[in-house]
């Protein structure tokens, strides 16, 4: 019905709609002669940073689906993908079998928080994401209880070249040099001096299709009924707290092993704040492709990542040659990431509060009909 | 319906748990060293041959992992319980190369840089006589400071 | 609970809320004060010098408080937790970097810094609390990125500003504000050192009388504020904004106020920390203030939806006892430095625990 209101003015509403994508487009247009990057070292870094990004990015997909925001708490399974790496490192197990096992082990740990997460994001039904995102920080502390204290002295830890020289604790960075880029050079192909890392891409395009097929089973029509009115599908017979947990456990999963493809691409990581901004960056480049708080496909996905990226590569450059100083350009990134977030919880909120007082004001008119009528 | 569930749940968990057996047999990475040097054992001396031309693979195409005289060291990184190498030796001074012959060595799983001694291994002599492992030099180090603060999201993605 | 409670309370489950300690106090609560007391019970035992403990909770006590205090009138008015406190810090940096840039120096540059930072929070608070009002129910996560993206906004405006005092601005390139600037000669102390009572002037330990009267006298302004009509009606817009409508009230117009309230306490709060700190602190750093500050009046008792002065002051002294006694006792009993962590956790898990809790009253 208001579809058909809108139709006329359907290019205004396209814009208006795609207004973020729109401006970063713009954002990158004006960057881009500024940094003066050449085409192919461009393409390169974008190929190699959607290879590596991608995965993490469609983990926030079956959250969305499920009406449960954006899952701040993916940071939950970046941990579990770094805990898993820092035991097969300290196991010795290198190359593709090395990755494989860790993203096995970081199933049962992502499994765990997911559990954690999604049984007290049910206690937090309307406020998920904050909850959330306060979780990650929760977990980043027993995380740090963990790797800092435990590792070493409970959990065993053989490798000196790994524990801090005080014989507990994990160092400040784990090198995986013998798995890294594994999963990147298998299969590679090189075309025009941009190396396309075609194992990875399948990888994802395999996660791409099980989202798909995902979508149409019971579950996933399961998460959808719950996403439109909980208390509807509650009546349909539906559990809807485990099928919020569901969705909180699945994404947490797939982060681990988005985590675990991204770690294995820079080849070594800072073991107390690789996972810190996962969510951050990643959310923002779902919302830069023109999602929303409550719909998101896997085109937002790929075009997120791919602006959001662009913006990030010529940023520090194009900041430099404008200030002169080179910390605007990073500062001016980190800005827009939290704007973008900002903006786009900002239009979220204010359609749901416009649609509350507008339900709101159609039941104050039919009453007074109502009361017109009973005169 | 619950019954087979809970069958494909469990062969789901067998399967995973054998994917990891088995990579953690085929993913376990050794940095292995390869000795040119005289050795004892039990009583008779082996003397090194004059030089050891090593290649990683089962033939002597390409590039040569190295060429070991008397008392130098080679090393491979390899994924796996074995390593194939392939030797071409001289045994002496001037003397002819001899016709490359391929080895496979298994290494042991407990050991992260085995090093082999190559004139034991090619006279023969049981495991213990060709294989010892190597143990890094420790070295006092000033205790790391540990950094914590994430830096709220500078950095890249 | 003794017999007579125990029966009382079968009688009543109200009653049982009103005197379970723990059902009224919390299950974390419980266990945090228990932990801060044996904190202190420890601290002579691993050989601290509890005097030194009690004095340096003391001086924490007055550089957080007023911090804490500005949560009070946005969880009041239904606003909930201010994590958007990023806002008005940043008014109070402006405010004292144009009181140093200006010239003031000595302890008058720190009303003058207030003075200045006014504007600015009157500015920002106003503009956030327009912001809150369309966005009614979703504010925490809104007021957190909010609060995330002015400190990267302003990171940039520290480089690029024109201020030019040598105390400043970097040495070398003449521009651009440092990280870190001392207070020394402006406005460090300002408050702290009048009237102080010396408790160990060996260690350079002292009562800041001044510091604890100001923040008595802004925490007193605040009780009174909310007994005036003003205040009332703010306190019921947040406990049932349906019937504060009803009643007349301007809804939007009290969380307006309450939210201009909470950024100008912010930038006070901020400028008294830095008097006691004797440093300012500028880029990234105004973001490690959120998260004590929130963390503090929860555990002092507050909820989601309320929040008094008593929980301002217990929650301060609380959070900073931990602060200030884990590093010493807890690496003494353990041989571990597990302080951070301990803090990071606590603070994290008081906030989680209070947004998964069942708010009653129905507004959030």
């Amino acid at each position: 019905m208001k579809r058909k209101q809108t139709s006329k003015v359907s290019l205004k509403r396209l814009l208006q709609d795609n207004s973020v994508p729109i401006m970063f487009v713009l954002i990158c247009l004006v960057c881009l002669p500024l940094a003066g990057y050449s085409p192919a070292y461009l393409l390169n870094e974008l190929v190699t940073r959607m290879g590596r990004n991608t995965f993490l990015i469609l983990a926030l997909l079956i959250p969305i689906m499920a009406g449960m925001g954006l899952n701040f708490g993916m940071t939950l399974g970046a941990m579990a993908g770094e805990i898993a790496l820092i035991l097969v490192v300290d196991w010795q197990i290198w190359g593709i079998p090395g990755i494989i096992l860790a993203m096995i082990i970081s199933i049962p740990i992502s499994i765990l928080l997911g559990l954690f997460c999604g049984n007290l994001l049910n206690k937090a039904k309307g406020r998920e994401m904050v909850t959330s995102y306060f979780i990650s920080y929760f977990m980043n502390g027993v995380y740090q209880l963990v790797v800092l204290f435990l590792m070493g002295s409970i959990i065993p830890i053989m490798h000196s070249t790994l524990k801090l020289p005080r014989g507990y604790g994990i160092r400040n960075t784990v090198s995986l040099l013998s798995m890294r880029q594994q999963l990147d050079n298998l299969l590679a192909i090189n075309v025009g001096g941009v190396k396309i890392p075609v194992l990875t891409f399948l990888i994802i395009a395999v996660l791409c299709l099980v989202i798909i097929w995902f979508r149409r089973t019971k579950l996933g029509q399961d998460m959808r009924a719950v996403a439109q009115d909980m208390n509807v599908a509650r009546d349909a017979g539906i559990n809807v707290d485990r099928t919020r947990i569901i969705a909180i456990v699945m994404s947490t999963v797939v982060a681990g092993f988005g985590m675990i493809i991204y770690l294995q691409n820079l080849g070594n990581f800072p073991t107390y704040s690789a996972h810190t901004q996962i969510g951050t960056f990643s959310i923002a480049a779902l919302l830069v492709g023109g999602a929303s708080v409550e719909r998101a496909s896997i085109g937002n996905a790929f075009l997120g990542v791919t602006l959001f990226h662009m913006m990030f590569i010529l940023a520090p450059e194009a900041g430099t040659a404008i200030t002169g100083d080179s910390m605007i350009g990073e500062y001016f990134r980190t800005f827009v990431s939290y704007g973008v977030i900002t903006v786009a919880l900002i239009m979220y909120e204010s359609r749901k509060h416009r649609a509350k007082s507008q339900t709101g004001y159609l039941l104050a008119l039919a009453q007074k009909e109502e009361e017109a009528r009973a005169k | 319906m619950k019954s087979r569930r809970l069958i494909f749940q469990l062969a789901l968990l067998l399967i995973l748990v054998a994917i990891c057996a088995v990579m953690m047999v085929i993913g376990r990475g050794h940095t292995v060293y390869f000795d040119n040097k005289a050795v004892e054992y039990q009583g008779t001396t082996y003397e090194a041959p004059y030089k050891i031309e090593i290649h990683v693979g089962n033939n002597a195409d390409g590039d040569a992992l190295s060429k070991l005289y008397d008392n130098e060291r080679a090393s491979a990184d390899q994924i796996g319980q074995k390593i194939t190498v392939t030797l071409i030796i001289t045994q002496e001074k001037g003397g002819d190369e001899q016709p490359p012959v391929t080895y496979t060595i298994p290494l042991p799983y407990g050991m992260d840089g085995p090093i082999i001694n190559l004139p034991a291994y090619l006279a023969g002599l049981p495991e213990e006589a060709y294989l010892s492992e190597f143990i890094p030099v420790i070295t006092e180090e000033p205790e790391e400071t540990v950094v914590i603060d994430d830096g709220m999201g500078l950095g890249d993605f | 609970m003794d017999k007579t409670d125990m029966e009382k309370t079968l009688e009543n489950r109200d009653l049982m809320e009103r005197f379970s300690f723990a059902s009224r106090f919390g299950l974390p609560r419980t266990i945090i004060a228990g932990f801060v007391l044996l904190l202190f019970i420890m601290a002579p035992i691993v050989g601290a010098d509890l005097t030194m403990q009690v004095g340096n909770v003391i001086n924490r006590f007055s550089w957080n408080a007023v911090l804490v205090l500005a949560m009070v009138p946005m969880i009041h008015s239904g606003c909930s937790l201010n994590f958007g406190i990023p806002l008005g810090i940043i008014a109070g940096l402006l405010g004292g970097t144009l009181a140093i840039q200006l010239g003031a120096t000595g302890p008058v540059s720190f009303f003058i810094a207030i003075l200045l930072a006014t504007p600015f929070a009157l500015l920002l608070g106003g503009g956030y609390g327009w912001l809150l009002n369309r966005i009614k129910g979703g504010e925490m996560m809104i007021a957190t990125y909010v609060g995330l993206a002015s400190i990267a906004f302003m990171c940039m405006m520290w480089l690029l500003l024109p201020y030019t005092s040598p105390t400043m601005v970097w040495g070398l390139s003449g521009k651009g504000l440092r990280t870190t600037i001392s207070l020394d000669g402006f406005y460090g102390g300002a408050l702290a050192n009048f009237l102080q009572i010396p408790i160990d002037p060996a260690n350079g330990l002292y009562f800041p009388t001044g510091a604890i009267l100001f923040f008595a006298l802004l925490a007193l302004g605040m009780w009174a504020f909310l007994h005036t009509k003003t205040g009332t009606a703010m306190t019921a817009v947040g406990s049932n904004p349906l019937f504060a409508r009803a009643s007349g009230i301007n809804v939007d117009k009290m969380r307006l106020l309450s939210v201009i309230m909470s950024t100008w306490l912010g930038a006070v709060g901020i400028l008294v920390y830095q008097q006691g700190f004797g440093f300012m602190q500028l880029y990234m750093a105004p973001n490690n203030m959120t998260l004590p500050t929130v963390a503090a009046i929860l555990i002092g008792g507050a909820a989601v939806n309320k929040a008094t002065i008593p929980h301002v002051i217990i929650g301060t002294i609380l959070y900073q006892s931990v602060v200030t006694l884990t590093p010493t006792v807890m690496t003494a009993m353990i041989h571990m430095d597990v302080s951070e962590v301990v803090r990071i956790i606590i603070s994290n898990g008081m906030i989680v625990y209070a947004l998964t809790r069942k708010v009653k009253g129905g507004s959030r």
